[in-house]
Order: structure tokens, then C-alpha cells, then sequence
């Protein structure tokens, strides 16, 4: 098992070292093959692990990781240097004294440095499996960018290497290791982002950049007070094995910090909206499976210290309000892969909030969330990449035509927008049950409960309404178009559409199962109490919450089979009319109406930020 | 037997329950005009005819996504009298209306996208009361299961009456009712994303509207409880108030109708779940 | 009990002014109001060419409303029924033979009931529309029998339900 572990690991790694090498044609068949070996690698090691796995490593990575750390810091200040970016630069020097300070004052022994339980087997199969469908992606996506040879191999070198360090990320239990691997992330990330260099990309790339490194710092700072506090070493197991006492509130508070700077909630919400200067794949990247999933990673691997403590109440106030703000500035919107990245703020709030209340229930949920948002996110984006580069469409307001022209481009935007808003899609099960506990909430909690449910509620609400608003620039056809033929746009996009459309697909119907062999045992390793999962004739019982199976297996019949159908049927021996104009029979160009909400985003900031202040000032009495 | 006997029975009657409902409503609301009004049956009249028409229509897609809006309606419909829980009904609902709404969009006809895109704004308006009413419900009664609902013997009136005047401000969006009828809008955008129906697919879209009816004033029958005499005045009083107000007042525009809705109807549910919570 | 027979109970009219005047339409109006209230009879006035069963119009057809006119014409599903209301549309009326007008309805579209006067009375409207319903009775019922025979949809010598007969009417240069 660790043999395999350690090749999850090393693989990308190798696989990123030799891209940057090897001629192109064997470094295509290189990523397609590397892509496939860590998927199964992911599927052997998820359906093998039953136990936490805990390893420690040989004294001397200590050293490398320290080294790295400081490299690392080094190469940041360089980057400040060059790019005159001040608040970099003093980021990076408090960082590089903290990190310093740390090293000569905590005792460089490590009793475990990793830690792979069944959350972090779940993300391994998350990562890797759609990661290695987005580089497989990049690979035609990149051949048609305009750069050199060498930039097209460093690309993919990058994307190995992010997948790489990701699958390190959600495997480290101490928090100097996972320091490490958290900067890297942020170092890949401001590599990618920053991939064009032109002046936009290089800005939002600094942006990115800083954000990140507050997290970073906050990570730093609770190491510090960890030890400061007494509790010894800084690692994730000791943090869980001191629940409910005052003492951690502190670090947990800073952590959290960390996850929400990573998550792209307000107040660092710039930096993920800025990244969509890069390659769509590297938003899909971003998006889907790495970067910002660490944020409900990091709270569900903290969600039983967090529980019912006042840091998880403001957590949860700051994830609720985020997902009203997220959902509204998003109508504001025309950019296509602007709009997606708004509802992947708001739906990451949903998922931290999820994890932060930390009932069995509610982690279900936000694994749910996690893994079916991953899958939606990654085809509307990779999506967005074929508009951009077969149909050359960037904004909503331009795309009225796409139902004739791209009439399966159009199919799979809609059913990935319907899949992450109606049943009987993961995602909406996911929302459900989200919805359904804040019930229970509201009558625990009070104001607070009723609050963040008028929150989901309206947010949810102006979330359908944005995605009808995408859709219904994508779907109209003339009359004249009766027979729908698909458009073809090379194997490469085909297959990987295809293969995330299955994924959809076969996660909807088997959902039930999925329920109990998959999200139930995580959920319950993950939040340290049994999550009953039973099935009863046709309903399903999450704790005390029931799931009827058989509404959900019409709605099946009703929406994505429906869906697809209206694009293939015929109705035969029927008139056809054209439509009606009063009589007129010119064409018209549609498009949809617009809210302008960028008044409110001043607000939004402001807002975030006394969040932010809250949290850490709530650990603090 | 009879818990389930009944809804079933009601189920496969709501088509016709709600015709005849559309057709009462037509004669009140013409005597409360001084007219005669149609007779009775009017609707199915209608129904007849349409089904004797020539078929006709845009493209198939159009035809075939609104036939399916009725049938995931019935459906939703079904759900609900049967007992099932009361988000899952909501969304079940919503998916019937997006159904509609890109038949709306998937014509490239003026009328019918204003009209989707009135009809996706209304969604906003509405969907979000029901959720919270949906949650009131469950602070109550401990389940969002209807069943519990229909068969609890304290009528939730009596404990959320605020969340019942919310749910009055927000059934004229839900069922196209002056003054919150922009979605459909006769004079204005012709109906909307009716409009390119024709024959035998508008009957689809028309029986559908009936089957709203029906699901629109279960919901009001949800706050009586297991009374059933309260019920029955609930839904006449609801039913006065609707043709009341379709008749006496004119069309708002839809900023107007998000304002009053979100404003109005949001802050009065958002009240009542405080109340709730706090008790 | 014939279900059939209730069909004519529920007339839908479209209502369609090709360049008149107004008083017509006036009296059309006046017949949905409460002394006339054609509702009794289950008539509608949609504005909506599809779901119609009859169309009304009003006005002679000037040079720019008659491909409108036609264009909606051929969006009525069959069967279906035209009424022209009013001496401008039965024949051109006060207008006949000026630089903008085309004459009567008859000239572009069959016409089945002409309603006659300048304002037409509410009355004449009704009776009218009573007419069209015997017409349109008879044409449901030739609709199904070729259905019957054929068991094909029927093409009919002119070919008015086609969407193409619409492009054959040549655009107006100028």
C-alpha cells in the first residue's frame, strides 16, 4: 500500500520532470498513459484502504522539506522583487522570519508526517481522476495556443506537477509539511495563471499570488500557537485529538483562515476570478479537482474539533453570506467562464459551511458537493475551452447561435448547468440535504440558523436564475432546424466531454449505491461518529434524514433523459409554422437581461473582511 | 387504505379538478366584471377543440419539452398529495417550470424568450418563500414530509400566519395572476412562452396550467392541517382573493414584482421563521 | 353524447387590423364587454395567431400589413376560418384605389364570412362569428374525413398551410 501511495506521489512528479524533456509525440502518449495509471493507482489504493494509514518518512526529508520551504520563500521574494509587487514582497520576508523563527524554536523530530485515511483516498480519486481528464484535455487545447514549443511541454509539465503536489497536500498530517505543499500549490498556481504574460495575466497572477501567501502565513501562525498553546506538535491528528478545548480555537481559527483564502471566499474572492486570464484548462484545473477543493478539505479534516465551536459559527455565517454574494454578483456577468467561477464561490461555501457543522448528515453532503460539483465544473469548463477555441465564443451575449451551430456543446452546458441546480442530479442531493439540516440548524441554532437560511434560499434562487439566464442564450434553434446533427470538434474534446458526461451520468444512477459504499464510510472516518446509512424498501436514511429513492428515479426520466431526447425526437405528419413576430419575418439576435451589482461589491468586500476579523477575534475571547 | 386511497384518487383526478376549478374561476371572475361568463365547462370545451386541430409547430424539440413540462408537473403533483417531502417537492416543481422555460428559450422566437426570461425571474421571486415556508414547516413539525402535515391536528395557520399571508403575496407570481402575470402577459407578449404552442402540444402547456392550480391550492390546504373545515375556507377565501385581486389590479413590471416579492413576501416568511425559532 | 359536437363551443379569435380606421376594431372591443360578452360562447380573443380557430379582420390591406397578413394566416393551424369585418375589408371600402392600398382581404387570403357596415355592429360581429362556426364545423369535419381516407395530412390545392407560401408573396421595393 505504500508502495502505491508513495507512486501516487512520485509519478506526477517524474511524469512533470519528463515532459519538459522528451520530443512531443511521445510525451502525448506519455500523458494519456500517465493519466490512466493514476486513476487506476487512485481506484486500487480507495478500494484497498480501510484503515488510517500513518507514515512517517526518513529524518533527512525533513531537511529537503525545510530547504524547499526556504527555496521556495526565496523565489517568492524574487518574484517581488521583479514584478515591484510590495505587498508580495512583505508577505513573503513575514513569512520567510516566521517560517525561520519556527524552525530554530520547534524540535525538528516528527513522530508521523502522513496520514492517508478515507478522506484523503476520496480526494486522491478526485484529483487524479479528473485532473488526468483535464491534462488529457490540454493537450490539443494547448497545441493551438500561440507560444513557444517549450512553453507548450512546460504547461503540461506544470499540470503533472500541480496534480502531483495536490495529491501530497490532502495526505500530510503535519502542518510544516503541509505548509509546504500548500506554497507549492500557490506556486503552480501562479505559474499557470500567469502562463500568457501579458500585463492582465502577470497582475492577476500577483494577485492570486499574495492571497495565497495570507493563507500561507495564517498556516504559519498556527503552527506557532499550537506549540505556544502547549499542545506539542502541529499536526492535523494532534489538533483532532484536542477537541473541545479552548486552547486550539486559535489555530483552528488561523486554519480556517487559510482554507478560506485557498477557497476563494470573500474577502479573497479577487484572486480565483482573476485566474480565468489563464488556459481553460487551468481553470477547469482550479476549479474542479485541485486549489480551491483544499479549502472543504481542510474544514472537513478539522470538522470534529470545529464543531459547535463560535469559530464554526462564523464560519458558517461567512459561507452563508458568501453564497448570497457570489450567487448575485454573478448575475452581473457576461464572461462565460466569469459566471461559472462565481458558482464555484458559492458553491465552495456551501461545501465549507457543510463541513463546519460537521453533523453525519452534513458531511455527506459536503463530500456529495465535492465530488459531484468536480465533475459539473470540470465539463462546463472544459466546455468553455471548446467554445473558446473551435466556435471562438467567450461572453454569454454572444452565443445565440450556438444551438444551431454546436448543437452538443449546447446539450452539455445545459445538462451540466441542470446538473448543479435540479433533482435528480449529485449535486442537487448535495443541496438537499444541505438545505434540509440547515432546517435542523434553525431550530438549534436560532438566529444564526434562520439567517444562513434565508441565505441558501435566496442564493440558491439567484443561482437558477443566472443558470437559466447561460442557457437560454444556448439553446435556441430556428425552426428550419429540426434534425440535429452534432458538430464534430476532434477526439481529443470529444472523448474527454464524453467521458465527464458518463461520469454525470452514471454518479446520477447509481447515487443510492454511492450513498453507502462510498460517501458513508469517508463520511463517518471523517467526522468520527457513525453515519448510519440504511435502505428501506424505496427510501434511503442518512441518520434521520430519508431520501426517497423513487421520485428521484422519475426525475431521472424527466430531466437529463427528457433533455436529450427533445434534441433527437421527430414528431412526424406535423405542420411546421414559423415563429411568431407579429407577422414580421426578420431574425433577431436575442440576448437576456442584465443586473448590474457592481455597487454592492464594495460592500461584499467590506463585509468579508469583518468576517474575517470576526473569526479570528472569536477564537481569541 | 384511505391515506393513500384518497391522494391517488385525487391524483388521477387533478386534470379534471383543476379544469373545472379554471372553469368556476372564469365565471366569477366575469360575474365580478357583470358578465355571464362561459359556461362551467368551458375548459374542457377548449380541450376538445384543441384536440381536433391540425398539428402544427416550431420545431420538435419545442413540442416535445412541453408535453414533458406537463408530465413532470403531474408528476411533481403526485409528490406532493402523496405525502413526499416538501423541498424535494419544490425543486420537482422547478423542474417542471425550467422544462418550460427552455421550450421557451429553445425557439428563436422574441415572444417566447421574453416570456422564458420573465417566467425564470418569477422562479426568483417565488422559490425562495416557498423554501423558507418549507422550513417553518419543519421547525413545526420536527419533518418535511407533507404526510405529517395533512395529518397533524393543529393547523399550522394558527402558528405561522405570517407565512400564510407570504404564501397569498406569492400565488398570484406562481399562477400568472395580475398584477405579477408579466411571464404571461396576454396583451403584451402574447403569453409568453405559451405562445408557440399550437394544437395538440398547446393543450399539453394549457392542461398544465390546470394541474398548477390544483398543486397551488394544496399548498394552501397544507395550513389547515387534518381540519378539514378550515381547509375548505381556506381554499374559498384564497380562491375570493385571487380573482379579487386579478381583477382589481394592473400588470407591475418585473422589477417591481422582484422588489415586492423579495421585499414584502421574503421579509414576512424570513419573520415568521424567526418567530419560529425563537419559540 | 357526441363529444365532437362541443368543439365549435369554444371559438378563439385573432383579431388583426390590415390599415383601418379603428371603428371596428372599437366594436370588437365593445362585443367582449360586458353588454355583448361574446365569452358566453366560449370565445377568446388570444392575439395569438396559433392557438386560433378565427381570424378577424378589420381594414383594407395596405401594402405593408399584407404579408404580415398572409404570414399570420399561414401560422393558424387548420381548420380555420377568416372573417373580413367591415366594408374596408370585405372590399377596400373609402380606400379602395388609393396609392396605398391593395384592396380587400379576399384578394390575399379566402375569405368565408364578410361582415358588412363602416363600423360594423356589435351584433353583425356575433352574427358573423355564429356563421364562421358552421364553417368552421363543416371544414373540422372535411379535415377528418380526408384524414380517414388518406391517412396522410392533406394537401390542399393552394397549399395556404405551407410556410413557404408566405416567401412567395414578393417583399415590397421601394
Amino acid at each position: 500500500m505504500y508502495f502505491f501511495i508513495t507512486g501516487l506521489f512520485l509519478l506526477p512528479l517524474i511524469v512533470s520532470g519528463l515532459l519538459l524533456v522528451l520530443p512531443g509525440k511521445i510525451s502525448k502518449r506519455l500523458v494519456i498513459l500517465t493519466s490512466f495509471l493514476l486513476s487506476a493507482l487512485a481506484l486500487y489504493i480507495f478500494i484497498n484502504t480501510t484503515a488510517p494509514l500513518y507514515f512517517s518518512v526518513p529524518g533527512y526529508v525533513n531537511e529537503v522539506v525545510a530547504g524547499a520551504d526556504i527555496l521556495l520563500l526565496v523565489y517568492f521574494g524574487w518574484v517581488a522583487l521583479r514584478k515591484k509587487s510590495g505587498l508580495v514582497g512583505i508577505l513573503t520576508v513575514l513569512q520567510l522570519a516566521g517560517l525561520l523563527y519556527l524552525l530554530k524554536t520547534l524540535p525538528a523530530s516528527h513522530s508521523m508526517q502522513f496520514m492517508v485515511d478515507k478522506l484523503s483516498v476520496f480526494m486522491f480519486l478526485l484529483i487524479n481522476v479528473i485532473s488526468g481528464i483535464i491534462a488529457v484535455f490540454s493537450l490539443r487545447y494547448i497545441e493551438e495556443e500561440a507560444c513557444s514549443a517549450f512553453r507548450k511541454k512546460y504547461f503540461l509539465s506544470i499540470l503533472f506537477w500541480f496534480i502531483g503536489v495536490m495529491n501530497l497536500v490532502v495526505s500530510s498530517d503535519n502542518l510544516e509539511y503541509f505548509f509546504l505543499f500548500f506554497e507549492l500549490t500557490t506556486l503552480a498556481s501562479f505559474l499557470l495563471i500567469g502562463f500568457r504574460k501579458d500585463a492582465v495575466s502577470v497582475k492577476n497572477a500577483l494577485t492570486a499570488l499574495w492571497m495565497n501567501q495570507v493563507g500561507g502565513l495564517a498556516i504559519l501562525a498556527a503552527i506557532f500557537f499550537i506549540a505556544y498553546n502547549g499542545y506539542g506538535e502541529a499536526t492535523f491528528s494532534n489538533l483532532l485529538a484536542h477537541t473541545a478545548e479552548k486552547g486550539i480555537l486559535l489555530p483552528l481559527a488561523l486554519i480556517a483562515v487559510a482554507a478560506i483564502s485557498k477557497g476563494a471566499q470573500l474577502p479573497f474572492s479577487k484572486w480565483l476570478l482573476g485566474a480565468m486570464v489563464a488556459p481553460t484548462p487551468v481553470s477547469a484545473l482550479l476549479h474542479s479537482s485541485t486549489m480551491v477543493k483544499i479549502a472543504p478539505f481542510i474544514i472537513l479534516r478539522l470538522s470534529p474539533a470545529l464543531k459547535d465551536t463560535p469559530v464554526a459559527m462564523v464560519l458558517i455565517g461567512l459561507t452563508g453570506f458568501v453564497f448570497i454574494a457570489a450567487a448575485v454578483g454573478a448575475l452581473a456577468q457576461d464572461n462565460f467562464k466569469r459566471i461559472l467561477a462565481h458558482s464555484t464561490i458559492a458553491l465552495l461555501a456551501l461545501m465549507i459551511m457543510m463541513g463546519a457543522m460537521g453533523t453525519p448528515v452534513t458531511i455527506v453532503a459536503s463530500l456529495v458537493l465535492i465530488l459531484f460539483h468536480g465533475i459539473s465544473k470540470c465539463m462546463l469548463f472544459l466546455n468553455a475551452g471548446v467554445l473558446e477555441r473551435v466556435f471562438h465564443l467567450k461572453e454569454t451575449s454572444d452565443m445565440d447561435r450556438l444551438g444551431e451551430s454546436g448543437p452538443f456543446t449546447s446539450l452539455v452546458i445545459t445538462l451540466g448547468f441542470m446538473s448543479l441546480l435540479l433533482p435528480p442530479f449529485g449535486a442537487f442531493i448535495g443541496k438537499w440535504l444541505s438545505i434540509e439540516t440547515l432546517g435542523a440548524l434553525a431550530t438549534e441554532k436560532k438566529i444564526l440558523g434562520a439567517l444562513v437560511m434565508v441565505a441558501i434560499a435566496g442564493g440558491g434562487a439567484v443561482l437558477s436564475l443566472l443558470y437559466f439566464k447561460v442557457m437560454g442564450g444556448l439553446v435556441s434553434r430556428s425552426g428550419e432546424q429540426d434534425r440535429v446533427r452534432f458538430e464534430k470538434t476532434g477526439p481529443i474534446y470529444s472523448a474527454t466531454i464524453y467521458i465527464l458526461l458518463g461520469l454525470v451520468l452514471a454518479g446520477m444512477i447509481g447515487l443510492p449505491l454511492l450513498l453507502t459504499h462510498y460517501f458513508a464510510p469517508v463520511a463517518a472516518e471523517t467526522g468520527r461518529q457513525a453515519v448510519p446509512v440504511v435502505t428501506e424498501g424505496w427510501n434511503l436514511y442518512i441518520a434521520s434524514m430519508r431520501l426517497p429513492i423513487l421520485p428521484l428515479l422519475v426525475a431521472f426520466f424527466l430531466l437529463p433523459v427528457t433533455v436529450i431526447t427533445a434534441l433527437f425526437i421527430r414528431f412526424r405528419k406535423v405542420d411546421r409554422a414559423r415563429e411568431y413576430m407579429c407577422g414580421e419575418k426578420l431574425n433577431y439576435s436575442f440576448s437576456s437581461f442584465y443586473f448590474s451589482t457592481d455597487r454592492a461589491t464594495p460592500y461584499f468586500y467590506a463585509a468579508g473582511v469583518l468576517f474575517l476579523a470576526s473569526l479570528i477575534l472569536v477564537a481569541l475571547i | 387504505m384511505n391515506d393513500v386511497l384518497i391522494p391517488v384518487i385525487l391524483i388521477l383526478l387533478a386534470p379534471l379538478l383543476g379544469g373545472l376549478l379554471y372553469g368556476f374561476e372564469r365565471i366569477v371572475k366575469a360575474r365580478m366584471q357583470r358578465r355571464i361568463g362561459p359556461p362551467l365547462l368551458q375548459p374542457f370545451y377548449d380541450f376538445l377543440k384543441l384536440a381536433g386541430k391540425r398539428r402544427m409547430m416550431v420545431h420538435s424539440a419545442h413540442a416535445f419539452l412541453g408535453i414533458m413540462h406537463f408530465v413532470s408537473l403531474w408528476f411533481a403533483l403526485a409528490v406532493l398529495l402523496l405525502g413526499g417531502d416538501l423541498i424535494l417537492v419544490i425543486f420537482l416543481h422547478l423542474l417542471s417550470t425550467s422544462l418550460l422555460i427552455l421550450a421557451g428559450y429553445s425557439t428563436r422566437s422574441i415572444f417566447s424568450h421574453l416570456g422564458a426570461n420573465r417566467a425564470a425571474i418569477s422562479v426568483l421571486a417565488y422559490e425562495p418563500v416557498l423554501i423558507i415556508l418549507a422550513v417553518s414547516i419543519f421547525m413545526l413539525n420536527g419533518t418535511f414530509d407533507t404526510a405529517a402535515v395533512f395529518t397533524s391536528s393543529e393547523p399550522l395557520l394558527y402558528k405561522m400566519p405570517l407565512a400564510f399571508i407570504a404564501l397569498l403575496l406569492v400565488l398570484p407570481i406562481k399562477l400568472k395572476k395580475s398584477p405579477f402575470d408579466v411571464a404571461e402577459a396576454h396583451q403584451e407578449i402574447t403569453g409568453g412562452v405559451e405562445l408557440e404552442f399550437s394544437g395538440l402540444f398547446y393543450e399539453a402547456v394549457y392542461t398544465a396550467k390546470w394541474l398548477d392550480y390544483v398543486f397551488c391550492y394544496t399548498l394552501v390546504f397544507l395550513f389547515a392541517g387534518s381540519n378539514i373545515l378550515l381547509g375548505a375556507g381556506l381554499l374559498v377565501f384564497t380562491f375570493l382573493y385571487l380573482n379579487a385581486l386579478d381583477n382589481s389590479t394592473a400588470r407591475v413590471s418585473y422589477k417591481q414584482m422582484l422588489r415586492f416579492s423579495l421585499g414584502v413576501a421574503f421579509s414576512l416568511a424570513f419573520i415568521n421563521l424567526l418567530i419560529n425559532s425563537l419559540t | 353524447m357526441n363529444l365532437a359536437s362541443y368543439r365549435k363551443k369554444s371559438p378563439w379569435i385573432l383579431h388583426y387590423n390590415a390599415g383601418g380606421c379603428n371603428g371596428c376594431d372599437i366594436e370588437i372591443l365593445a362585443c367582449l364587454a360586458p353588454k355583448y360578452d361574446i365569452e358566453r360562447f366560449g370565445m377568446i380573443n388570444t392575439g395569438n395567431p396559433k392557438q386560433s380557430d378565427i381570424l378577424l379582420v378589420t381594414g383594407p390591406v395596405t401594402k405593408r400589413s399584407r404579408e404580415r397578413l398572409v404570414e399570420i394566416y399561414a401560422q393558424m393551424p387548420e381548420p380555420k376560418v377568416v372573417i373580413s369585418c367591415g366594408a374596408c375589408a370585405s372590399t377596400g371600402g373609402v380606400f379602395r384605389g388609393m396609392y396605398n392600398c391593395e384592396g380587400g382581404v379576399d384578394q390575399f387570403i379566402p375569405v368565408d364570412v364578410y361582415v358588412c357596415g363602416c363600423g360594423t355592429r356589435p351584433e353583425q360581429i356575433i352574427d358573423g362569428v355564429v356563421q364562421a362556426l358552421a364553417i368552421l364545423e363543416k371544414k373540422t369535419k372535411e379535415l377528418e374525413e380526408s384524414v380517414k381516407l388518406k391517412r396522410e395530412a392533406v394537401k390542399e390545392g393552394h397549399q395556404l398551410n405551407r410556410r413557404h407560401i408566405a416567401d412567395e408573396i414578393k417583399p415590397v421595393l421601394s
